[in-house]
């Protein structure tokens, strides 16, 4: 946890001395804090403050607190979640050296590919008992996917089909969105989704994704271009008129957008039926008919623990995720904007999630998938555009692109063929 | 040495405020009315009284004898029914300071029915009349609201500024074309205009059961109706209430608006109940005695109730401590204050201990 008000320094040094020392001078302390980043290679300016620093060199901050308290032991709690991969490669380069002077890093995580890349040791945890425990070498990313879901993974993978916006269900003509700080994040974006197609939003973290996702979900006014759907201008449209028009949205933010961590997840469940006048009789809430439902929502989705009436917030993360999906779906919607929908899952409900959204594809829904999960895209999607500093950097039908072509405009490599 | 640190600087720096819980426990409540009572303690040895002496003065001065029981319960009755709106809004996440106004706006527009319409039978006056208040409570506390929606003016500052307008109406009418022109207050209503006393030779009339059947309803209203949920829903998380498809302006109104119906429906029951007419200082500051009601009770409709009684115990006992102990009546109102601020207090620590 970091003040984001305070400078890098000052985060550091909080907490560590005691309240009653008047003596802290500013340069002293930024001195003490640029010390000890070097002799760890964590090169920050301990005079910047935190809130401007991108998320990655936030991370960073973290660690050198951990440093700078003199901890041997460092307990990571996934931390690439909000990370690119040029950014996960660097975490990966500090936390070697870590280990390489003599500290001990323990890493939870559920990407098998990081465990691949950075692990001597591994320890597979399967509902609370170790299943496995292996030294760098004796194992590898199938062993590890094994253990974890206690059966060989079927691989998850759309049979793509070829398309173009003829006919979008949803479409979107040269959108721009201005971002929280006032540019340009999303610069006219032309894009159409078919109904029965997945398409797929590629991007390093902060290239206009959530400003797009959130122009789409009518949280954030457009401020110019035009999105249709269904054939009606809903541009300015606010949520509630998109989700009387069969508009389902799964944002990356689950706890501040999606769910009411206080109410229960019986009412999670049926908050927007409740919103557009269901569950109601002679003005009071079908509670029974609440519940029933959700039991047999949480039956279908495999919600843990199965009781409706606990508080959403008391589930794990992917027990939210899961809630969410169920609430969205069984509402039969004509489109869904999802985004990150398998961030911090475990790769059995992962897998559960992509076998969701494939047989709502079936379903002919169009989906808009944001991830950052270059795998997840390509496993699920019809078409994938990459959006690069707000613009479409590159686009195609899944059959013909590469992953190197996609990672070449991620990284906004012009050229990509 | 183990240390353990969420590196997630997003998630961490996202974490939603703990002020989006319920308000807190009634454990909590219990401990700060006993810290409260310590401290005041203090207080009343310093003034050269004996506190236990003065604390029991305070409740036989309420509880003593029937009469005093009955006053104690007539003075509860305004304060469940202003705790109700500010728990309502409240619970809303919006701010109704405005209970005062709101009281007398019903009080005004009861007064004024039951002077004007003095051609209708008594029983239909009556209904009429509290009816009117009901009405007037709901649509002062909906202008608050409305500023609030359509103005992004914010509440706290508009409600409480409501209140002195309601004051000064008030005023007009007392002194205008309905005052009495003896003392300083409007016409006394038509005889028949009244609430039955249901406890013989006491102070409580039916507004006591007015105001504990109005708990029930919000209850029922808070807990098992679609805009319970939708005023709760938005008070815990506004961002995913519109995103499901509420509409927060008018679940704001309305919370506003039925918050004032239930502060209206005090002020009815104070012209027609206990006073007979319009008076200066009808409303002994019930307005914003309820949102300390309504905080004690952690916002639950039928724990207002008992939190409402028991200021109404404090503020009526408390005027027995002169003639007992020989110290002022203020100390209750030490007391109250004391009670409220260790329950902010203890909240602050809960949340410290919530987000550690």
């Amino acid at each position: 946890m970091l003040v984001p008000q305070f400078t890098v320094a000052e985060n550091v040094v909080l907490g560590s001395k005691p309240s009653w020392d008047m003596n802290l001078r500013r340069g002293d302390i930024e001195n003490d804090v640029r010390a000890v980043g070097e002799k760890f290679g964590i090169r920050i300016d301990p005079g910047q403050r935190v809130a401007t620093l991108p998320i990655d060199v936030q991370q960073r901050v973290e660690i050198l607190k951990l440093l700078y308290r003199g901890a041997t032991t460092l307990i990571l709690d996934e931390p690439t979640a909000a990370l690119g991969p040029a950014e996960i490669e660097q975490l990966f380069v500090s936390l070697r050296d870590l280990s390489a002077s003599g500290h001990s890093v323990v890493i939870i995580t559920h990407k098998l590919s990081e465990v691949m890349a950075i692990a001597d040791r591994v320890t597979v945890l399967r509902q609370g008992k170790v299943v496995k425990v292996a030294a760098r070498g004796s194992f590898n990313a199938e062993d590890l996917a094994v253990a974890m879901v206690g059966h060989a993974i079927r691989e998850v993978t759309s049979t793509p089909r070829g398309s173009d916006d003829e006919g979008a269900t949803l479409d979107v003509r040269e959108l721009v969105v201005t971002g929280d700080k006032g540019h340009v994040a999303v610069d006219r974006v032309s894009f159409g989704v078919r109904a029965g197609e997945i398409v797929g939003v590629a991007g390093v973290e902060g290239n206009g994704q959530v400003e797009l996702a959130q122009a789409l979900s009518g949280l954030r006014r457009p401020a110019a271009g035009s999105l249709v759907i269904g054939g009606r201008d809903m541009t300015s449209a606010d949520p509630r008129t998109l989700h009387r028009n069969g508009v389902s949205i799964i944002t990356e933010d689950r706890l501040r957008w999606d769910l009411i961590p206080d109410l229960t997840v019986a009412e999670n469940l049926a908050l927007s039926s409740v919103a557009s006048g269901g569950y109601a009789r002679a003005g009071l809430l079908r509670r029974r008919a609440m519940r029933g439902a959700a039991e047999r929502l949480m039956d279908e989705y495999g919600i843990q623990p199965p009781i409706p009436l606990l508080p959403a917030g008391s589930l794990s993360g992917g027990n939210q995720q899961k809630l969410v999906l169920a609430r969205e779906l069984s509402r039969n919607p004509r489109v869904l904007v999802v985004a990150q929908p398998t961030r911090g899952l475990d790769v059995a409900a992962s897998e559960f999630v992509h076998r969701r959204l494939l047989q709502l594809r079936e379903e002919n829904c169009a989906i808009l998938l944001f991830s950052l999960d270059l795998a997840e895209l390509l496993a699920l999607s019809d078409r994938i555009i990459v959006l690069y500093r707000g613009r479409i950097a590159h686009q195609g039908d899944v059959r013909d692109l590469t992953t190197t072509d996609v990672a070449r405009a991620m990284a906004g490599m012009s050229g990509a063929a | 040495m183990s240390v353990t640190d969420e590196v997630q600087p997003r998630a961490a720096l996202r974490q939603p405020s703990r002020w989006e819980l319920p308000f807190g426990s009634i454990a909590t409540s219990i401990a700060s009315l006993l810290a409260a009572l310590v401290l005041t303690g203090i207080v009343i040895l310093v003034l050269g009284a004996n506190p236990i002496q003065a604390y029991g003065a305070i409740l036989s001065g309420a509880l003593g004898n029937p009469y005093n029981t009955g006053l104690t319960l007539m003075v509860a009755t305004p304060l469940i029914l202003t705790g109700l709106a500010a728990a309502i809004p409240f619970s809303a996440r919006v701010w109704n300071i405005g209970g005062e106004g709101q009281l007398y706006a019903g009080a005004i527009a009861s007064v004024l029915v039951a002077l004007t319409f003095t051609g209708l039978g008594a029983v239909p006056l009556t209904i009429l009349s509290i009816a009117c208040g009901i009405l007037a409570g709901g649509f002062w506390g909906a202008i608050g609201g409305a500023l609030r929606v359509f103005a992004g003016a914010n509440e706290v500052i508009v409600t409480l500024m409501l209140n002195f307008v309601a004051l000064t109406v008030a005023d007009y009418v007392i002194t205008g074309p309905w005052a009495q022109n003896i003392s300083p207050q409007t016409r006394n209503i038509p005889k028949g205009v009244t609430l039955p006393t249901i406890w013989p030779h006491t102070a409580v009339d039916l507004g006591l059961i007015l105001a504990v059947i109005a708990a029930g309803i919000v209850f029922v209203l808070m807990r098992r109706t679609p805009l319970g949920l939708a005023i709760r829903a938005c008070g815990f998380n506004p961002d995913a209430a519109r995103l499901a498809g509420f509409s927060l302006g008018s679940i704001i109104m309305t919370a506003f608006a039925i918050g004032g119906a239930c502060a209206g429906l005090a002020g009815a029951i104070l012209v027609i109940g206990v006073n007979r007419a319009l008076v200066p200082d009808i409303s002994a500051n019930y307005g914003y005695i309820g949102i300390a009601v309504a905080l004690i009770a952690g916002l639950r409709p039928l724990w207002i109730l008992p939190g409402a009684l028991l200021f109404a115990i404090i503020t009526v006992g408390g005027n027995n401590l002169t003639a007992s102990s020989n110290i002022s009546t203020s100390v209750s109102l030490i007391i109250e204050a004391i009670f409220v601020i260790f329950l902010l207090a203890f909240r602050v620590i809960r949340l410290q201990e919530a987000t550690s």
